[in-house]
């Protein structure tokens, strides 16, 4: 579903040339649920805003779906967001001009769906939210915005789910019922999960765990105890 | 179709939401502003128009030495102009037993065509408005001519070979001010009586005089139509060609009322471009949200683009709407202060209205809009990313061609608008670095100050981008307002200078030598005060430097411009020493004692235009008779004093071979008026030229549009606050953070307050600063280069310029941002 060759970035600084992430090779299987962590700065939002075709990577492939979304412009990786991809972030991204409903009811309504709102009434309930169809981002808890904004990733029938740090703003009885939800969901839809995340408990929920440091992949799948002395 | 139902949606979330409270207030009142004060002026100028026509008693005259071509009437009158015709002539009339030179006009029943006679029942009354002349077969006279001729009314007057009874007294006629044309006392008859009297023979000096009224773009017509069929004897005029005092005025009126209308444009603009950036800096979540759900840059634009038009008609129609009802509800309020009746206004405006609400909208509004297409969605996860794409280079540039556009539109001249803008640019460039530079002073200042202080000016120099930004609106709107300001102030100190209360408002010519002496002592006698008596003769300039003057202006005057010709007969004249309101501005007036060759000295525009320099030796032709001089000095005539002038006057002496007569000025009271019969009956040789009406007319003309003037600047005042108070809002969002931190650091109301206070009196400060250079800059180049006035410096601006900018935008500023104050912290935090 998702496969990164020889992926790199670099960028510009007053001091040179900085180099962010090198020679990255994934792949990342239908309906997998994959972690990747890393301790902070070492290029794992990077490589998720990479592969979700929110950024450009300075070399290396990326296919999405059948994409290659690093041959496309803008306007064409819109199109494959809008088709394959949904977002979970840390701090929710809600619309704060939105009611919890019409937040959900967006990327429906950007593709022109006239269902839009009886599925967003769906998913609201589906989420325990549907007592506050009407309700502000601002009239809400953190557990409940980020409630929202999984139901909007589920919106528009995604195959693809990514999330960034999704349970970093919550506490932790708060962000184990939001892990409950995005494993519930994912199941329900089959969906193929990528989530950045400092949580061990999230991590070990995953069906495996990429570990990056310093802008490389980091022996994939094997060590938990070097996981376990970074990560956090 | 799906995209703009998308677009409203989203318009009419933000609505609910507040977010366009701003955006669209800024909207409706700059194209309501623009509206009204297009609207009004346009009112303002046809009736001043329409009222100044009243000097000519039509809105056009053909003025003529012979009867035209019937068919130009026929063809005027085929176009839907009104006509009237009048002849004038100067002639004794006699009464039983006295006899007076007068000068005589007969019209036809439609005269006048603008304004009204006044006509009374007995003689120095103040009358009432008739609305026709004498009927045929009957007389009208000015008072004045009743006890000079010893007649009441019902008295038969001989006029030629014909008599006539007088019928009414002549109080007032509209376009009596007619200059040199009105020696003598008035007499008004039917033009179907003329032949009668058998006046008009071949060869007499008669003045035809065509009216024609009607609107503007006909007139317009009409006189370029005319202007080809016309011969050299004839000539059409309208009230700015035809009275040079009043065009004038009126010209620089008109042009003062445009300038207001364009800087309304410009505080428009910078209010809607203001709120719009607010606007798309409010929706660079939104966008970034929106795009990595899967909006494509094209759907945004589209989206976006829709919602402007949206938004942009909505407020166009209604700030359009708003300006026509506030327009009305101007006139009405000030209706009793304007004495004019205004004219119900053209549809130009409210064209104009719409047309500059779209304009600004898409030079202004449209910019940042489109900015948002270029949002990267990574901005939902790093937040510090910008716009990218769309430079600010390009966003400048449609501000900038928006704003020439429409200058350029509203002049219809190039070269004023051109002044103007590069003007306002280079003012804005030096603007931008001085703002900097004092920002940076602000810096070390703060250094050694107290918390507030240093938490204001440490705050202002964090924000350095944003305050320069803040300080030139802020100083580009209080520029504006100074501009108008000072403009307003000099145009009409002018003008009041020009025409002083006791400005003299009859010229006595024809005056004898002998009679000079006993002239001298009935003015003392009767208390009134004259200018010197000047003695006048006629002559010529037949040579210059051995070149022959009508040769010489055929070689400079090629092009056939119209400059006074040195060859032209002219009145010369004598004085032993400078007239009052002349300048000597190259050589020497000569010494009180000079007794030596005959010197003569040149008016400045006459010297120039025909190139004469000092040192110059110029042959005069004197009743046939030539006397040779040299140029001693050139100087500046104030031709707009009223008084006597000269083109050319001679050193003492140098005329003395020429018998002359002699001329003068001076003022009467409205009910000294009576002293003229005196006068012309102890001297009847002389003639009095009566411009008094003429001056009253003028100075009626300089009121009204003085008050235009006043009014359209109260106007502009209005919009320059709702730029500042866009500008302030702007600001807000990033103010709201900052000081909500602080508050939750611990920072108290009274610190945050003061410093809030503080940092929007340095703002202001330095936006005064800057007001005050760009404005006497600006209004330097205005005054000298398009109102033709002298340019004077303003010290008090300097004090009142910083002083105005560190009140207003210190107070405006902080009680704006009161909120920041008002507001939980927490909740403020929340929302961000």
């Amino acid at each position: 579903m998702i496969k990164a060759i020889d992926l790199g970035k670099t960028v510009s600084t007053s001091e040179g040339q900085l180099t962010i992430l090198k020679g990255i090779d994934l792949e990342i299987k239908k309906s997998e649920s994959v972690a990747i962590v890393g301790a902070s700065g070492s290029g794992k939002t990077t490589l998720i805003s990479l592969l979700a075709g929110l950024d450009s990577p300075s070399r290396g492939k990326i296919y999405l779906g059948e994409y290659e979304i690093t041959a496309l412009n803008e306007e064409e990786r819109a199109m494959v967001r809008s088709e394959l991809v949904g977002f979970v972030f840390q701090s929710f991204q809600l619309l704060a001009s939105l009611s919890a409903i019409e937040n959900v009811m967006l990327p429906s309504e950007l593709k022109g769906d006239p269902l839009a709102e009886t599925k967003a009434r769906e998913l609201l309930e589906r989420v325990g939210l549907d007592h506050r169809n009407n309700h502000y981002p601002k009239q809400l808890s953190g557990g409940e915005q980020q409630r929202v904004a999984i139901a909007r990733a589920f919106a528009s029938s995604v195959d693809i789910l990514f999330a960034d740090e999704p349970t970093g703003n919550l506490d932790t009885a708060t962000g184990q019922h939001i892990i409950d939800l995005i494993f519930e969901l994912n199941e329900e839809f089959g969906t193929t999960l990528v989530l950045v995340t400092h949580d061990q408990r999230l991590a070990a929920r995953c069906q495996r765990s990429i570990h990056i440091a310093s802008g490389e992949l980091f022996m994939p799948d094997v060590a938990p105890e070097i996981l376990n002395n970074t990560a956090g | 179709m799906n995209i703009i139902r998308l677009a409203c949606k989203l318009l009419w979330r933000d609505w609910r939401a507040g977010e366009l409270t701003l955006l669209l207030a800024s909207l409706v009142i700059a194209v309501g502003t623009v509206t009204t004060v297009t609207l009004f002026v346009d009112r303002l100028q046809q009736a001043l128009l329409v009222e100044s026509a009243t000097f000519l008693a039509a809105d056009r005259v053909i003025s003529s030495g012979a009867t035209i071509d019937p068919s130009i009437i026929a063809h005027a009158q085929s176009l839907g102009l009104k006509t009237s015709e009048t002849l004038g002539f100067v002639s004794m009339v006699f009464s039983e037993d006295r006899a007076q030179f007068t000068s005589v006009k007969a019209v036809d029943a439609d005269y006048p065509l603008r304004g009204r006679l006044i006509a009374g029942d007995e003689p120095f009354i103040r009358g009432y408005p008739v609305s026709a002349g004498p009927a045929p077969g009957e007389l009208w006279m000015e008072s004045r001519l009743f006890p000079s001729l010893g007649v009441s009314r019902g008295d038969l007057i001989d006029v030629g070979v014909a008599s006539f009874p007088v019928s009414q007294v002549l109080i007032k006629e509209p376009d009596r001010g007619g200059g040199f044309n009105s020696i003598g006392p008035r007499v008004l008859m039917n033009l179907a009586d003329v032949e009668a009297t058998g006046v008009v023979q071949p060869g007499s000096r008669i003045n035809y005089r065509y009216l024609f009224a009607g609107s503007r773009e006909v007139l317009e017509e009409f006189t370029r139509w005319a202007k080809t069929r016309l011969g050299p004897e004839a000539r059409i005029f309208g009230i700015k060609e035809g009275t040079e005092g009043i065009g004038e005025a009126l010209d620089r009126g008109e042009r003062f009322l445009l300038l207001g209308s364009l800087l309304g444009v410009v505080l428009a603009g910078v209010a809607i471009a203001l709120a719009a950036q607010r606007y798309s800096l409010r929706h660079y979540d939104h966008v970034a949200i929106m795009k990595t759900l899967g909006a494509t840059p094209k759907t945004i634009g589209l989206i976006f683009l829709s919602i402007f038009v949206i938004l942009g008609a909505t407020a166009t129609v209604f700030g359009a709407g708003v300006g026509y009802v506030m327009q009305i509800g101007v006139a009405e309020i000030l209706s009793p202060y304007i004495p004019i009746d205004l004219p119900q206004p053209s549809m130009r405006p409210v064209l104009l209205g719409l047309v500059t609400g779209f304009i600004c909208l898409f030079s202004f509004a449209l910019p940042p809009l489109l900015k948002l297409r270029s949002i990267e969605p990574l901005r939902v996860i790093r937040r510090d990313l910008g716009d990218s794409g769309l430079s600010d280079g390009f966003t400048y540039l449609f501000a900038v061609i928006g704003t020439l556009g429409l200058m350029w539109w509203y002049s219809r001249d190039l070269s004023l608008t051109l002044m103007i803008f590069s003007g306002a640019v280079v003012s804005l460039i030096l603007l931008l670095g001085v703002a900097n530079l004092l920002l940076r002073s602000g810096r070390v200042l703060g250094m050694q100050a107290g918390s507030a202080w240093r938490l204001a000016l440490a705050g202002m120099q964090r924000r350095a981008q944003e305050n320069t930004l803040q300080i030139l609106v802020f100083g580009l709107a209080i520029m504006l307002l100074l501009i108008l300001y000072l403009v307003r102030t000099a145009l009409i100190t002018e003008w009041q200078a020009q025409i002083p209360e006791d400005a003299p408002n009859h010229f006595a010519i024809n005056i004898s030598p002998e009679d000079v002496q006993p002239i001298r002592e009935l003015f003392t006698e009767n208390g009134i005060e004259s200018q010197p008596l000047y003695p006048m003769i006629r002559g010529r300039i037949k040579s210059v430097n051995g070149e022959l003057a009508p040769d010489r202006d055929k070689r400079i005057h090629r092009g056939g411009e119209d400059a006074p010709r040195s060859s032209s007969g002219r009145n010369l004249t004598w004085a032993y020493t400078l007239p009052d309101d002349n300048i000597v501005i190259a050589g020497k007036w000569w010494d009180k004692a000079y007794h030596g060759p005959p010197l003569v000295s040149l008016e400045k525009d006459l010297a120039y235009r025909n190139q004469l320099k000092v040192g110059d030796e110029l042959i005069f032709t004197i009743q046939g008779r030539e006397l040779t001089t040299m140029v001693a000095s050139i100087r500046s005539v104030a031709w707009d004093n009223m008084q006597s002038n000269f083109y050319m006057i001679f050193s003492p002496g140098a005329l003395e071979d020429f018998p002359s007569t002699f001329m003068t000025s001076f003022f009467l009271e409205k009910d000294e008026k009576l002293f003229l019969n005196d006068l012309l009956q102890a001297f009847p040789t002389m003639t009095v030229i009566e411009i008094d009406a003429l001056i009253e007319q003028v100075q009626r003309i300089i009121d009204q549009v003085t008050l235009a003037i006043e009014l359209v600047l109260v106007l502009i005042i209005g919009s320059g606050g709702m730029v500042l108070l866009a500008s302030i809002q702007a600001s807000m969002d990033e103010r709201l953070k900052q000081h909500a931190i602080l508050r939750t650091l611990g920072a108290g109301r009274k610190l945050i307050l003061g410093s809030i206070a503080i940092e929007f009196c340095a703002l202001g400060f330095f936006a005064g600063v800057l007001a005050t250079v760009g404005s006497e800059i600006t209004v330097f180049m205005l005054e000298t280069q398009i109102f033709e006035l002298e340019y004077k410096m303003n010290p008090r601006l300097w004090v009142l310029g910083p002083l105005i900018g560190t009140l207003l935008i210190g107070s405006v500023g902080t009680y704006a941002t009161r909120r920041v104050v008002a507001v939980s912290p927490a909740s403020v935090l929340r929302e961000l």
